[in-house]
């Protein structure tokens, strides 16, 4: 899975910024995506790009259990979040609805990729290609039965009998 | 080896078992509200699911729910829209609804408890962060989103990864309980530990400093882990007995929980952090999140004195700094403030009300704030009036509204101006968190009210709060 960086190369990013509290009651997920990032980075929204990735540091998404943070930024293009670590619920959140992909990288990616770059997601080795810098990381491997939610395309596709 | 707490909690309400992996765990009691939920109705019905066990679903509106006069026709019609279409799915699918004109709404986590649906020992989840609050019964109580209300609405339980268990020892006693709360307590953790400290953990809060807590002080300890708990007491039993909701079997139930609910003596925990208070001092939040908080007697630090060389920190605070419009250097008690907020599921019980008050003493706010209370429900509401409580916020001209979770989270009227400062008992500080452009400073309810009082924050230990 190949797509642009947006870095923001701060801890802490909480679901207020990503989706303010006053557009919970927004049910239109296509308007919803129009305030994302809102809070932090006004410009977010004109420069996202289909298919970009977003890269942060430690406690990404935490604060508030608000699903519509995930879907906002899955609606406006992004297919993974690349952090240092994640707060509980806005991992859930982005795997059980299948928003978007959630990767726990380490120092190493963190400092190596920069805004813009060109990565390469490769889940079948755990691996981030950094293809503008040519560089290798790790990524952290999902744990077994969140990967399968991954797989089967979210919490309600998984169907744990067929374990 | 013995057991923590958290893992008798846990094992006991093991459905399925996986090796490097989540455990489907079963969930005691399900609290709901209007804004986590409609997706998750809505998924229902398009796959033809129940709700499993209505009987252990509790809903009320609390988030969007304006706090003004009730008798009025709601104005924000995306609003009015959520608060309607959760009447229809509760009328639907047969779970107990606590509307906009029942005496028992209320912010969830406020009603919970008060209603004595809260229990030690119980698995609670709720569409909300702050679900954490009912730990203080010795709950495991979790904060989940839409997805996961919608698993638990269906199937009664939840895939959950195994948190580890995190210890924080609070040591000592507080010298003037009155001016010094259990806010000031968690602030000065949450300080110490950062906003993330908890993440991926259980905490369970332990020690003296917890246990001279009162049952809604103790309902104050939220610090961004997965769940926080406290071993539940006769404080605890105390509070839930004879509640509207408490179950007739109580008695035995509390023989129970006597013998089981408790954290054995050579327990080992993941990780630990220990807190003396004997001379903690009242807290104010400074910058963007709740770990940017100093004493009320300290100064702004600069980016460098807050970041001690982690340069995401740095960069955090020189954010901070220039969003909240401060200088390091500038005495906390010289921060000039325009809005007061009593007020969220931390900081609107009864308890709150009557030591906020005290601080009030017949003077009138500063004629530069507007400051507003908001009792965390409608009964915490009548308690107060009944109290004369309110009569002394209003004529020292407070305004004084109806329950809901209200200008914590700015979704309802009651939001910041741009660039307006708030002295605010809510948990978060977020930017644009009570409305955009908005600058939040955390505090206790005496620390707001006496900031209402004077326009800029004051150290209360210096007033006389009998």
């Amino acid at each position: 899975m190949k797509g642009n960086i947006i870095k923001y190369a701060q801890d802490n990013i909480d679901t207020d910024v990503i989706i303010p509290g006053q557009y919970l009651k927004v049910h239109d997920y296509a308007e919803l995506a129009t305030h994302a990032m809102e809070g932090l980075d006004p410009d977010f929204h004109s420069k996202v790009k289909e298919g970009d990735f977003i890269l942060s540091g430690r406690n990404f998404g935490c604060g508030s259990s608000r699903e519509h943070a995930p879907i906002a930024l899955s609606h406006s293009g992004i297919k993974a979040v690349l952090a240092l670590s994640f707060a509980r619920i806005f991992y859930r959140n982005a795997v059980d609805g299948a928003f978007l992909l959630p990767i726990e990288i380490d120092q190493d990616a963190y400092d190596g990729i920069s805004e813009g770059d060109e990565i390469d997601i490769i889940l079948s080795t755990n691996e981030i290609k950094n293809i503008t810098k040519n560089q290798t990381y790790k990524m952290k491997p999902f744990s077994e039965i969140i990967g399968k939610i991954i797989a089967a395309g979210g919490l309600f596709k998984y169907k744990p009998d067929q374990d | 080896m013995g057991k923590t707490l958290f893992e008798k909690i846990w094992e006991s309400h093991v459905v399925v078992e996986k090796q490097n992996g989540p455990s489907l765990i079963y969930i005691d009691r399900h609290l709901v509200h209007e804004v986590t939920s409609p997706q998750a109705f809505d998924g229902l019905r398009m796959n033809k699911r129940k709700v499993r066990r209505p009987d252990l679903t509790i809903a009320t509106m609390d988030h969007n729910v304006p706090t003004n006069d009730r008798s009025l026709p709601i104005l924000d019609q995306t609003s009015a829209v959520q608060i309607q279409t959760l009447e229809k799915n509760c009328k639907d699918f047969g779970i107990k609804l606590f509307d906009i004109n029942s005496p028992n709404q209320g912010i969830v986590h406020v009603i919970g408890p008060q209603l004595g649906i809260t229990l030690p020992g119980t698995t609670i989840v709720c569409g909300d962060s702050h679900t954490s609050t009912h730990g203080a019964f010795g709950a495991l109580a979790l904060g989940i989103g839409t997805s996961e209300v919608e698993h638990v609405l269906t199937s009664q339980t939840l895939w959950l990864e195994k948190p580890k268990s995190f210890e924080i020892k609070v040591e000592g006693k507080r010298k003037n309980p009155h001016a010094v709360t259990a806010k000031d307590i968690v602030l000065s953790i949450i300080k110490n530990i950062g906003t993330g400290g908890g993440t991926g953990t259980v905490i369970e809060y332990r020690g003296q400093g917890i246990t001279d807590l009162s049952m809604e002080q103790r309902m104050t300890i939220e610090a961004g882990s997965r769940a926080g708990l406290i071993e539940p007491d006769e404080k605890a039993f105390d509070y839930l007995r004879g509640r509207q909701y408490t179950p007739k079997n109580y008695e035995s139930l509390v023989d129970n929980w006597k013998e089981h609910l408790k954290t054995d003596s050579d327990a080992k925990f993941e990780k630990q952090f220990t807190l003396n208070i004997n001379n903690i001092a009242p807290q104010v939040s400074w910058g963007t999140n709740p770990g940017m908080t100093c004493d009320v007697t300290e100064s702004i630090p600069s980016p460098d004195e807050f970041s001690k060389g982690d340069p995401n920190q740095k960069k955090g605070a020189e954010k901070a700094l220039e969003y909240m419009d401060l200088e390091p250097g500038t005495p906390i008690t010289d921060i000039k403030i325009d809005r007061v907020f009593i007020g969220s599921c931390t900081n609107a019980r009864l308890e709150d009300l009557i030591e906020a008050s005290k601080v009030i003493k017949e003077q009138k706010i500063s004629t530069n704030v507007k400051a507003m209370v908001v009792p965390g429900s409608q009964m915490v509401k009548k308690q107060a009036e009944e109290l004369g409580i309110d009569k002394i916020f209003i004529n020292a001209n407070f305004e004084w509204r109806e329950a809901g979770c209200s200008m914590c989270l700015g979704m309802n009227p009651d939001i910041l101006s741009p660039g307006e400062r708030c002295a605010s008992t809510s948990n978060r500080n977020f930017e644009g968190r009570q409305g955009t452009g908005g600058r939040t400073h955390l505090v206790s309810p005496v620390m707001a009210a006496a900031a209402a009082i004077k326009g800029h924050f004051v150290d209360v230990r210096e007033l006389d709060l009998s």
